[in-house]
């Protein structure tokens, strides 16, 4: 994102809730990865497949909490 | 006054300190060097069995500027209070030593300071040296007495 | 005047570390030449080995006690540093998380997988592993490991539900598979020549496999795995040999005027239990004239029995009853260590490399003196 782009969120200006400022397009992540985003479910840890648009619910238990995977990247650290 | 002359040339080092480069990491990965006595391994695995190579070490012990023979002051770099402390009870058990004390100046440097004064007919030098052997006869002193006693301990303990 | 040589007595005398109701006297070692006039006190490696002496009193694989006797506390306090903090041992230096989607965080994770203390056999840990030293160009780290500095281990579990499970079972180790992961789930990948050294009973191994590292409940998973170096305690407690390595100096009682009946039981409460036993007056106590033990025949006294069990509390110094009676102290040359192993190593072989280290420490820097010199 450019300098230009960025606007200060800022809270007095009207707008409330999402979409207060104008950011760039948002980025199509179901496109990129086959239309479906996985998360974990909240309540019954199952992994739930989200299409875009899609409801935020887990399909097996009905649970309206879902977290991001994490990412499949190996993370080094140092035992200290 | 000896330690008064240390002092006077002292000013040009002590304003050297404040470069920044030289202040220590958090990680120190340079001053491992003190306990890497064995650590001779390049890149060749082979080089692993024999082990006469000893890689070039680095000066760790210096003469402080306004010393004279008898009344001396030695840095060592990468020393601690353990090292310190018993070399200065050697030294002092030595007749020939007026005065042996040591300092660590400063507990984020890895340096400690040992001052040797000495009566005439010796130097602080010889005094370091002399210290130095004796520290490890005394070692030697204590393994054997030490292996000797686990020996009768293990005799008594299995009757 | 010509100069006495000190008695027995006097030399006695100079060991102790006096121990008063609020004060302590007598506290720095005196034996140095120059201290007392016409009196030697030079080092003499003779003398010392004359004077030195080391008594056992446990000896086992983590822990370990014994007494130095006749030795400095500058000595004494080296052999104690250096197996703290100089001695090397092998443990977890870097991990490397695949996956990690249980509660507990990865640097917390990563932290306590470093403190696990491990063992393995001993040729192998002492002599074939050297040090790992972080190559200066950050991108040859990949080529800087070998089978004689790295060891690699690593650590998969997934938590699942146990099928198996009764219908109304709560506790959460047999509800679920994996619910605790446990040191011993660590598992040791040998590279090269470590499976030479390291196989069978002598394989890298927690020193406990009933550690706790992390709980899981069903669908989380920790994946990792991880490289172990030798290191020392002064760089990371992680690397420190010992749990404690400690001393103590030798509690002296002296009782100087009898104790006796009452007064000699609420002398022995006064103590952990077997310090002070309680004696008849025999008879020929009692006919000892001055002893104070006149008349008291068959009276019970009260008589040291074990000073090394003393805490040194000095609650005996608290009652008036005991006023001038008795006398405590410690002896200034008599170490009593507390060494216990963390595993790696064998508590007594800990001190013995504590020697060899401090000679080879003085060797060293004798060399460097040489060279300074020239």
């Amino acid at each position: 994102m450019s300098r230009e782009q960025y606007q200060v969120p800022t809270t007095g200006s009207g707008n409330t809730g999402g979409g207060a400022f104008s950011a760039p397009a948002p980025r199509d992540y179901a496109g990129e990865s086959g239309g479906v985003m996985y998360y974990m479910c909240g309540d019954c840890a199952v992994r739930v497949p989200l299409e875009k648009g899609a409801p935020i619910r887990c399909q097996k238990c009905g649970a309206r909490v879902l977290y991001k995977e994490r990412t499949k990247r190996m993370v080094q650290f140092e035992a200290r | 006054m000896p330690r008064a002359k240390a002092r006077k040339e002292e000013p040009a080092e002590a304003g050297s300190d404040i470069v920044m480069d030289e202040a220590p990491t958090s990680h120190q990965p340079e001053s491992r060097d003190d306990m890497s006595v064995d650590q001779d391994e390049d890149d060749e695995v082979e080089a692993e069995d024999d082990e006469v190579e000893e890689e070039e070490e680095v000066q760790r012990v210096r003469l402080l500027p306004g010393s004279t023979p008898t009344a001396a002051s030695f840095e060592f770099l990468n020393e601690s209070h353990t090292l310190g402390n018993a070399l200065r009870y050697i030294i002092m058990k030595n007749p020939d030593v007026e005065f042996c004390a040591y300092a660590i100046p400063h507990p984020s440097e890895a340096k400690m300071n040992v001052r040797i004064q000495t009566f005439e007919g010796t130097t602080a030098i010889q005094a370091l040296e002399k210290g130095l052997r004796d520290l490890q006869d005394l070692c030697d002193v204590v393994s054997d007495k030490f292996i000797e006693a686990r020996e009768k301990f293990a005799a008594t303990a299995s009757s | 005047m010509p100069h006495k040589p000190p008695t027995q007595e006097e030399l006695e005398r100079r060991k102790i570390v006096g121990i008063h109701g609020e004060t302590i006297t007598d506290v720095t070692s005196t034996d140095f030449p120059g201290h007392y006039p016409g009196e030697e006190h030079s080092w003499d490696i003779d003398a010392f080995r004359r004077g030195f002496s080391v008594e056992f009193h446990q000896n086992d694989p983590y822990e370990a006690s014994f007494s130095l006797i006749g030795c400095d506390a500058s000595i004494a306090n080296a052999f104690r540093r250096i197996m703290i903090a100089d001695i090397p041992t092998l443990a977890i230096e870097t991990v490397f998380i695949n996956n990690n989607t249980s509660v507990i965080q990865d640097e917390v994770l990563s932290h306590r997988l470093g403190l696990i203390p491990f063992k393995g056999g001993h040729e192998g840990l002492h002599n074939f592993l050297k040090w790992w030293r972080k190559p200066a160009d950050e991108s040859q780290i990949n080529n800087s490991y070998y089978d004689f500095n790295t060891v690699s281990l690593r650590l998969e579990v997934k938590c699942e539900h146990n099928d198996a499970a009764a219908p109304n079972e709560t506790d959460p180790t047999k509800l679920y598979k994996h619910a605790h992961v446990y040191a011993r789930d660590i598992e040791f990948c040998p590279v090269g020549r470590q499976d030479r050294y390291f196989s069978g009973a002598d394989a890298i191994a927690p020193v406990n496999s009933d550690i706790l590292i992390a709980k899981l409940r069903p669908g989380q998973e920790i994946s990792l795995s991880m490289h172990m170096h030798k290191g020392v305690g002064s760089d990371h407690a992680k690397f420190s040999p010992v749990a404690t390595a400690s001393y103590r100096l030798m509690p002296v009682i002296r009782i100087e005027r009898p104790i006796l009946g009452a007064d000699a039981e609420k002398f022995a409460r006064c103590f952990p239990r077997g310090v002070i036993a309680l004696d008849k007056v025999t008879k020929e106590d009692a006919a000892q004239r001055g002893s104070g033990y006149e008349g008291h025949e068959g009276e019970v006294k009260a008589v040291v029995a074990d000073p090394m069990r003393d805490t040194v509390s000095r609650e005996c110094l608290r009652h008036p009853e005991f006023k001038d009676k008795v006398k405590l102290g410690r002896r200034r040359d008599h170490f009593i260590y507390l060494v216990e192993s963390t595993g790696q190593w064998e508590s007594d072989a800990i001190f013995l490399e504590a020697v060899a280290h401090l000679k080879k420490r003085a060797q060293d820097l004798e060399k460097q003196v040489v060279n300074m010199v020239r």
